[in-house]
């Protein structure tokens, strides 16, 4: 099942990524809470209609840039490649890969949302947590991506029968991207 | 004749039960290419020569390399890595100034990403010190045992283990030379002395090594035998390792594969056979060239080769590298073997064949060290001190991922000894106080901008006595922002800020980002009396340039078996420890420390784009001179000392500062470019004063990072909104 989820959380970054090309490189600007290198604003990916969740989310207090990370091509390449692993349950391997498309972006957050994934599919739900913090750490800005990372942090904790934290952790995904939770 | 039966059967059981004791080998992190990598023509054309590829200008050898403008046509070896293996592979390389433009594969396709073979860098040989790559006979080019058998053994094929014409042949050489120029040993005789004998030369010795020669050569084929010899034979000393067979000795002395070495270099390493020290390449190339020439002549006289192969064989030049290789970082690979001595027992690691794919970078390691040689050499001058008494280590970090992927433990970066990247410990210095300002920052009661006192401070210690301590300047600076306090490094107000958050919370925060003795809880502790080597600063470092993210630093990512099954995998693990938004509040300050404080020296050394965070250390009596800070990519602790703990007169910023920074220079690292958490906001304040201002009515403006919502107080006349 986990996935099934995966899959539909990186397939939009695969969208983005395909028309995108390589990441940029160069020197980024100052710090300033502005772009990541890979994080170039970019039109929502299209993703397919599902019906908004009713609750609306609360106003944020302070309201970030629109933007999107999405994976460049060697990361692409690599995560395809892990999926296609996956699928011979060599949990080994599929870290190792998703570790080498960590290396190329490490400040992406749908990488580590990636792998946090594979560590809930490999039984260890801490891990699973712990990156989807890490994650949520770096997604500043990007409703969706942030939103993934709470949804991996609410299976998470779910694994490790934390169901109130859990609920919670699912209430901040849909609230930042209502597009994106479960029926 | 019950001498004779106990001997064969010794051989036998020996043989056939002879699994050769296999050290680990050691492999660094492969490099991985891509379009957009940046790196230049000339950077690649080194990483292709670190792996010993030959450009060539025609031909498709695994192994070696075309170039025509901005193209290069790669012909990889056969690798092993730690996930999959992968064939021979052509590789075009579309490369200029700017980085990979694209990469594509031998029918024209687009490679996304490809990762060159890793450098061997190591092996872990036991303490007899026999380090080996055993090769199978498909691994070996058919010259060699051709060569072999002209020159030392010409009847291999036909004798049963002796061969008296030999002997005779040999005591009529030696007769007239006057000297032992010829041995009448045949190579089985050579193999079983290596087996199971030890070389003293006595008439029983003798006997008994002939007729254990004859019991192997009545019971195994000829192939399987010459097969051993090349993998058994001794061919040179490093140091405590015995070089052993052909494989390891075609990676000692021209670091690439046996299967790649040409004409003249078989002939060398078969010269070598004679007299791995009389004859060593390196230390008596006259002497080696003269054999390998003379090995040459007697291949060409028995048919090996034909007499104008060589006479161009004779020709070539040695073409032995200059140091050993695999390039040896003695300091890693000790980090590596404590690593793996967790887990596994010697007998394991030097005798199982198991390969160990480790994090290290070879191009960020030579950075290291020769930042490290270059700069402890000019402060010796600059200082008039004695050549070479002068110490220091580095460790460098990918700080997302707590791989190491470099250490050098000391000024002579090849020697394999005291390591002081691992085992000196020593004052941590400022290097504490970022830790004592997140704490204090965790607080909720301070912030960059709040306003603390740098101003005298007295502590009745519990004995009774007082402690006193004062700024380096020996000066005060009375009301300072936090910011200015922690860029500047001030004392003073340090101790201050810790004293109101409390010792224990910041010994519980140095612990949260991994300190593992919990620091003894006096006042001096705010002024970095703890000790720790430079790996154990590199791991609380590593957490505050992963955003509050601990992992434990690794050097090793798998331990793979003879067979190629995952024995062990290190993977990636992360611990959150401290609040991300705390954590990129006091990074942003620790980017002010490289502008405004006491890093600003290293700034001329840096590309002028380059934003990096760091904070330098000085203990007292100037006894230790460290700096630690990091960029997008990397994080680099530098410590800098006498190793007898004699005060060296200098500050982190004059003695670690410069070497950190020509390594953060070199490695052509990102800069450090966290997105701003959505709970803070950016503002600007006076660096003097930590009053908000603006462009127009205020001096000296600095941008902190502030929770939002926090009102800070305006400078008067400025009109914010």
């Amino acid at each position: 099942m986990s996935w099934r989820i995966t899959l539909v959380a990186v397939g939009a970054a695969f969208l983005a990524a395909c028309a995108s090309g390589p990441p940029v490189h160069g020197p980024p600007p100052l710090p300033s809470g502005g772009e990541s290198p890979a994080g170039t604003a970019r039109p929502a990916p299209s993703v397919p209609a599902q019906p908004a969740q009713p609750a609306a989310p609360p106003a944020p207090a302070y309201t970030p840039p629109p933007k999107q990370f999405h994976l460049g091509a060697p990361a692409t390449a690599l995560v395809q490649q892990a999926h296609a692993q996956a699928k011979s349950g060599d949990f080994g391997q599929v870290s190792a890969t998703v570790e080498r498309a960590l290396r190329i972006e490490p400040d992406n957050p749908l990488l580590w949302i990636e792998l946090g994934r594979m560590r809930l599919g490999g039984g260890d739900a801490q891990q699973a947590d712990a990156m989807g913090r890490k994650a949520l750490s770096l997604a500043s800005g990007d409703g969706a991506a942030q939103a993934s990372a709470w949804r991996l942090i609410a299976d998470a904790l779910q694994a490790q029968g934390r169901n109130g934290e859990a609920a919670d952790a699912a209430r901040h995904a849909a609230s930042l991207a209502p597009q994106f939770s479960r029926g | 004749v019950a001498y004779v039966v106990y001997l064969d059967r010794q051989v036998t059981h020996q043989f056939e039960g002879r699994r050769w004791t296999l050290p680990a080998q050691v492999y660094a992190a492969p490099l991985e290419l891509y379009a957009g990598l940046p790196l230049t023509p000339g950077e690649l054309e080194r990483e292709l020569q670190r792996l010993h590829y030959q450009r060539v200008d025609r031909g498709d050898a695994p192994g070696t390399y075309r170039v025509s403008s901005e193209r290069f046509e790669v012909m990889l070896r056969p690798a092993r890595f730690e996930d999959e293996t992968r064939p021979a592979t052509r590789l075009l390389i579309s490369v200029n100034a700017a980085g990979v433009q694209s990469l594509r594969d031998a029918a024209g396709g687009d490679v996304a990403v490809l990762r060159l073979e890793p450098l061997l860098i190591g092996s872990i040989f036991p303490i007899h010190g026999e380090d080996r790559i055993v090769v199978t006979p498909a691994e070996v080019p058919p010259l060699l045992p051709k060569a072999l058998i002209a020159v030392e053994d010409r009847n291999f094929e036909t004798h049963h283990g002796v061969d008296p014409l030999a002997v005779l042949r040999a005591m009529w050489v030696n007769l007239r030379a006057g000297q032992i120029e010829q041995g009448g040993s045949t190579l089985t005789q050579q193999l079983v002395r290596s087996y199971f004998l030890n070389s003293r030369q006595t008439y029983s010795r003798k006997l008994r090594e002939a007729f254990m020669a004859m019991a192997l050569e009545a019971r195994f084929a000829k192939d399987d035998l010459m097969n051993a010899y090349i993998n058994e034979i001794f061919l040179g000393q490093d140091g405590t390792r015995a070089i052993h067979g052909f494989g390891l000795a075609s990676q000692f002395y021209f670091g690439k594969p046996l299967a790649e070495l040409d004409t003249s270099q078989v002939a060398l390493l078969v010269a070598v056979v004679r007299g791995p020290s009389y004859y060593d390449p390196r230390r008596h190339p006259d002497r080696a060239r003269t054999r390998r020439d003379l090995v040459l002549k007697e291949m060409a006289e028995q048919g090996a080769i034909s007499a104008a192969e060589a006479s161009t064989a004779a020709q070539r030049p040695l073409g032995v590298t200059a140091r050993p290789s695999g390039a040896y970082y003695p300091a890693y690979l000790d980090f590596v073997r404590r690593t793996l001595h967790r887990d596994y027992k010697d007998e394991d690691l030097t005798q199982a064949g198991l390969r160990i794919y480790t994090s290290l970078e070879p191009r960020a390691q030579e950075e290291a060290e020769h930042a490290l040689e270059h700069e402890l050499a000019r402060l010796d001058r600059v200082h008039k001190q004695p050549h070479g008494r002068l110490e220091g280590a580095v460790v460098v970090t990918a700080p997302q991922s707590g791989d190491v992927i470099a250490i050098v433990g000391g000024r002579d970066v090849g020697y394999d000894g005291f390591d002081r990247a691992l085992d000196a410990h020593r004052s941590l210095g400022s290097l504490v106080k970022p830790f004592i300002y997140l704490t204090a920052l965790e607080s909720g009661r301070y912030n960059a901008a709040t306003v603390v006192q740098d101003v005298p401070v007295d502590v009745k210690l519990a004995n009774g006595s007082h402690w006193r301590p004062e700024n380096f300047t020996h000066e005060v600076s009375g009301p300072v922002p936090v910011v200015r306090a922690l860029s500047e490094s001030l004392n003073l107000a340090t101790v201050g800020v810790g004293l109101d958050v409390g010792l224990a919370k910041i010994a519980a925060t140095l612990q949260r980002f991994g300190l593992t003795q919990p620091p003894v809880q006096v006042p001096a502790m705010l002024l970095g009396a703890v000790d720790l080597a430079p790996i154990e600063a590199a791991q609380l470092f590593n957490g505050l340039a992963n955003g509050g993210f601990r992992n434990p630093l690794r050097a090793v990512r798998a331990v793979i078996s003879q067979d190629g099954k995952t024995v062990k995998a290190f993977p990636l693990t992360v611990t959150p420890v401290a609040a991300p938004a705390a954590v990129y509040q006091v990074d942003r300050m620790l980017v002010h420390v490289m502008d405004h404080g006491t890093g600003r020296a290293g700034r001329t050394l840096l590309p002028p784009q380059l934003v990096v965070a760091g904070k330098s250390g000085t203990s007292s009596d100037y006894r230790d001179s460290w700096f630690a800070g990091f960029s997008g990519g990397h994080l680099v602790v530098v410590w800098v000392g006498y190793d007898d703990d004699q005060p060296t007169g200098f500050t982190g910023s004059a003695g670690a500062l410069p070497v950190w920074a020509h390594i953060m220079a070199g490695l052509g690292t990102t800069s450090w470019n966290t997105t701003m958490p959505d709970s803070l906001a950016e503002v600007q304040i006076e660096y003097p004063t930590g009053l908000r201002g603006a462009p127009g009515c205020a001096e000296d403006l600095v941008a902190v990072a502030v929770p939002a919502g926090v009102e800070l107080p305006a400078k008067p006349g400025c009109n914010l909104q």
